[in-house]
């Protein structure tokens, strides 16, 4: 699974510490999902969506389906 | 009491724990005692390093704790238990080929499960939990 967390924070100006507190998880976890080393919880992806005004679907892809063109 | 202030009390308590046992030898001390000295020492900056972090983290307006810092150390966790299985096993067989105290034999398989939970949770720090 791969996400565009950095390509999100980068469009709303919001630092990793900034993001970390607004969805309540460690700046480390932030780095992590963004170098794609940790999958999330549903939770945690729902927050984050939230934060960034989109769904899910959007801010969270399998690199299969980006593979294939497929992108939501 | 907070997570951190709980590593900081348990942190003092080993280092007077290992100082009190150094004091005790009154000087025999034989090279299997440096190496636990060292392990604990080691411990001792791991759990202090820890320790630090949540403090850090508390003092950026972040939680000290998250889901991935619990996750890796219930992975980290799983994993040392099954390669302290595999140390007590191996200090079995020593035991029976070399003469050693049973203080010292427990004394190492303590240590060793300690060490083993350090670097598997550091190496899980270090690699992420993708595939989890």
């Amino acid at each position: 699974m791969n996400n565009r967390i950095r390509e999100y924070r980068a469009r709303h100006n919001f630092t990793q510490e900034e993001l970390a507190r607004l969805v309540n998880v460690r700046r480390e976890t932030i780095v992590f999902l963004e170098k794609n080393k940790y999958n999330p919880s549903l939770k945690l992806a729902f927050d984050l969506a939230r934060v960034f005004s989109v769904s899910i679907e959007t801010l969270f892809f399998m690199e299969e389906d980006e593979k294939l063109g497929i992108r939501n | 009491m907070k997570r951190s202030t709980i590593i900081f009390v348990v942190v003092s308590m080993v280092i007077i724990t290992a100082l009190l046992w150094l004091l005790s030898a009154q000087g025999q001390v034989n090279t299997l005692d440096l190496v636990h000295t060292g392990v604990i020492f080691l411990l001792v900056v791991f759990a202090v390093f820890l320790g630090i972090s949540r403090v850090r983290n508390t003092r950026r307006g972040e939680p000290q704790e998250d889901e991935l810092s619990r996750k890796l150390l219930q992975r980290a966790a799983s994993i040392s238990y099954y390669i302290s299985l595999y140390i007590w096993v191996a200090l079995l067989i020593v035991k029976d080929r070399v003469v050693i105290d049973t203080e010292q034999l427990i004394g190492s398989g303590i240590l060793g499960m300690g060490l083993a939970f350090a670097i598997t949770w550091a190496i899980l720090n270090s690699r992420g939990l993708q595939h989890e």
